[in-house]
């Protein structure tokens, strides 16, 4: 069974150099670049695999905007989330964009934060993984990963992930996902009711 | 006619192949312990949830069992078996239970008790089941699982 999984993580790193190197970080289009990963729970990555480097990699950058410092801005275009510091500098976390995050732009607010929350599969999963279990606890490999932050009334939210190699890439499934010390670190910073405005792209 | 020289180094060759071969002899067969649980007992329509710390059993059982309109179901298999996924294989398998030397019971496929592909099954009542993969990368994976029938008996 290890040998089978050692195969399905090979496959899905060897689709995402390729999609990574085909193309830009601000360039990706959905469905163009989508990673044909199917949902590793329990799967937990090592240290190295979480540390993200490179566009991707947390950083403050220059960033022009008439919003409150504190603001989420979500590009999804560009596979980045910007928390707002004022003077025109924004903390920048490179981001994975799941499909129902491609479908919407809008504006939103936190409306709920949760450590470690636990995974539902949605339908569509269960039909292409009918050995899932329904409902997972939260905890460390958690499709879900480490924090979530629930936006508004809808089923939108930024979260964890335990697939780092996801981040800067459409997927499958999930919303806006952040790997673990990252989301962590946005949790802190950012109190219910924090403004979220998730656009297509972000003019700097 | 054989003389008695030859016949103590026929002798002699036979003994050294015999301790020769000793190690290469098969296994024994491992003794066929019946499962003191049925298929019967798994089959059905069954709320499906998993944890993997200790804490979480309780509210897991409970969020089982509220996943009965997305339900698991296992069916009796062509040769007495039940009909259920290996772990990450999206077609069913006949899994058939089986006794293990120490009382536990196993599922999985045909053949010896404990395999690679096995689980082993616990706490088995009318409405409920336990299961962990004996493989150590499919139980740190999988965690525990839980199942609870939909519809009591």
């Amino acid at each position: 069974m290890t040998v089978r999984v050692g195969l399905l993580l090979r496959l899905v790193l060897g689709v995402a150099f390729a999609a990574f190197a085909g193309a830009g970080a601000g360039a990706q289009t959905p469905g163009q670049d989508e990673m044909n990963i199917v949902d590793q729970p329990g799967y937990q990555p090592t240290p190295d695999e979480e540390q993200l480097s490179g566009a991707y990699e947390k950083q403050e950058v220059f960033f022009r905007t008439t919003e409150a410092p504190g603001t989420i801005i979500i590009d999804t275009k560009g596979r980045f989330l910007y928390l707002v510091q004022g003077n025109n500098r924004a903390l920048r976390y490179g981001i994975g964009v799941g499909r129902e995050g491609f479908t919407w732009s809008g504006l939103q607010k936190i409306a709920r934060k949760q450590e470690w929350p636990d995974w539902r599969p949605p339908p569509e999963m269960i039909e292409r993984q009918p050995y899932l279990p329904r409902f997972m606890a939260g905890g460390p490999g958690n499709p879900l990963g480490a924090r979530a932050m629930y936006l508004g009334a809808t089923v939108y939210r930024i979260h964890g992930t335990n697939q780092p190699q996801t981040i800067g890439h459409a997927v499958s499934s999930g919303c806006f996902r952040l790997v673990n010390d990252d989301v962590i670190d946005l949790y802190d910073r950012v109190p219910v009711g924090t403004k979220v405005i998730i656009r297509q792209a972000v003019a700097l | 006619m054989i003389t008695r020289r030859g016949g103590a180094l026929a002798l002699a060759v036979l003994l050294s192949a015999f301790v020769a071969g000793c190690g290469e002899n098969p296994a024994p067969t491992p003794a066929i312990v019946a499962a003191s649980v049925s298929p019967d007992q798994l089959v059905g329509k069954w709320g499906f949830a998993a944890y993997h710390k200790d804490e979480d059993r309780a509210r897991t059982i409970k969020e089982a069992a509220a996943q009965c309109n997305r339900p698991y179901v296992i069916a009796k298999g062509p040769t007495g078996g039940v009909m259920m996924n290996l772990a990450d294989q999206k077609e069913l398998s006949e899994l058939v239970l089986k006794g293990g030397p120490t009382g536990q019971t196993y599922l999985g496929p045909a053949g010896a008790a404990g395999g690679p592909d096995d689980r082993i099954v616990t706490n088995v009542d009318a409405n409920s089941f336990t299961t962990v993969w004996v493989d150590p990368d499919n139980a740190s994976r999988y965690g525990t699982s839980v199942y609870v029938r939909c519809g009591k008996r």
